[in-house]
């Protein structure tokens, strides 16, 4: 759609994009599909000549006297049973009157993201940047922040402009970033699926987070309830459903 | 190969629904010759400026990157996709050190000072007038080619 704005300003676009049927049925001037998974429409990090592979192979279709003009890139990022992204099993789920000890979760949490800094710090050292901070929040915030919401309370916002619970999801984001860039770096894996399986079964953050849903499933907040019925806490989105404590009406 | 009726049932149903513009008679800009091509990058990735105002669910406006200042965050609302690519290589959402090496090797001709972040989440009929700012913030810069990137 962009395209097409952007096309009758004067501008020549071309655009890759991961959902076939819809550029097909939107039309734009210059389209290149990928049969990647979301989230990595340049395919692979740090991998200087595929980027440039996929970059060439769009811009080839600028020599295209008229269009529409759709081509499908030559190379697939494999999925896992049509997922485009991890898929947090339907199964895991935490009853709100199972959440246990809060207080213990929240030091076990803290414990944990204290092992985690020395190659957290390594990790943003090496790549001269980090991605955390769209909450605006300290690290060692994050865990008391999110705690407040599991105990039943919607503190004030800290930052102004930005109410409670968009702040928490923020924190929440934050939160996960700081696992996920320490574990690509320290590891060095790059697949979601097995970094998704580590942050939300084994790690106590991700329980922290699944206990966050559990309570927010059950809560009187409407903004709250509507962004975990939504799946924009948990990445439930890519899951045979229906989500947890919902009848996937929030879809 | 993943088309819509091999995604799982949330995925499949939500992007199933999901409105689909038509344009009548589209626009088609001829494009300049490679060589004189100065091209910007638009990404729906929601990435901003670290203290920029977060992407609200459904913003329709925009946020400039300047190639300056790489420091930057996302703030899309979604989390169905994956993120932990960006989070190791900058240039899997907003490839500008790609362009930048093309500039050089004469692939195309120059990169944009700016290049611009939306929010995909977003209904893309309501975007018009910021895309329009954005085009002419692009003319300024003598920018001619739009590289559309999603996540």
């Amino acid at each position: 759609m962009l395209a097409h704005f952007f096309e009758s300003f004067g501008l020549s676009t071309v655009l890759v994009g991961f959902v076939k049927e819809h550029i097909q049925a939107i039309k734009p001037p210059r389209a290149l599909w990928l049969d990647f998974p979301m989230g990595r429409p340049l395919g692979k990090p740090n991998d200087i000549e595929f980027q440039k592979k996929i970059i060439r192979t769009a811009f080839k279709m600028f020599n295209e006297k008229s269009g529409p003009v759709l081509r499908e890139f030559s190379d697939v990022i494999p999925v896992k049973n049509g997922r485009m992204g991890y898929a947090l099993p339907v199964e895991l789920v935490i009853d709100k009157n199972n959440i246990g000890n809060i207080d213990l979760l929240v030091q076990e949490v803290k414990t944990e993201i204290e092992g985690l800094n020395k190659d957290y710090t390594r990790a943003v050292t090496f790549r001269k940047r980090t991605t955390l901070g769209a909450s605006e929040m300290k690290i060692s915030d994050y865990v008391n922040y999110i705690s407040l919401f599991i105990k039943g309370d919607i503190p004030n916002s800290p930052r102004k402009g930005i109410g409670p619970v968009p702040l928490l999801k923020l924190v929440v984001e934050d939160l996960q970033a700081y696992y996920t860039e320490t574990i690509t770096f320290r590891d060095k894996i790059d697949d979601f699926e097995k970094i998704g399986t580590w942050f939300w079964e084994k790690t106590k953050a991700g329980k922290l987070i699944l206990c966050l849903e559990a309570v927010s499933l059950k809560s009187e907040n409407r903004v709250l309830k509507q962004i975990v019925d939504m799946s924009l806490i948990t990445p439930r989105f890519w899951s045979e459903g229906p989500l947890p404590g919902t009848s996937g009406s929030g879809w | 190969m993943v088309l819509i009726p091999e995604m799982p049932a949330v995925g499949r149903g939500f992007i199933s629904r999901l409105e689909k513009y038509t344009f009548d008679n589209p626009a088609w800009t001829v494009p300049k010759e490679a060589i004189n091509r100065r091209v910007s990058i638009v990404s729906t990735a929601a990435i901003s400026k670290r203290g920029d105002k977060p992407f609200s669910w459904l913003a329709n406006n925009h946020r400039v990157i300047e190639k300056d200042n790489l420091d930057l965050v996302m703030t899309h609302v979604a989390v169905e996709y994956d993120r932990t690519a960006w989070q190791q290589d900058l240039n899997i959402i907003l490839p500008i050190d790609r362009l930048e090496e093309m500039a050089r090797d004469g692939e195309i001709g120059s990169v944009s000072k700016e290049h611009y972040s939306f929010i995909g989440s977003s209904d893309p009929m309501k975007m018009e007038r910021s895309a329009k700012e954005v085009a002419e913030r692009m003319k300024m810069d003598a920018v001619d080619t739009v590289f559309l990137v999603p996540v």
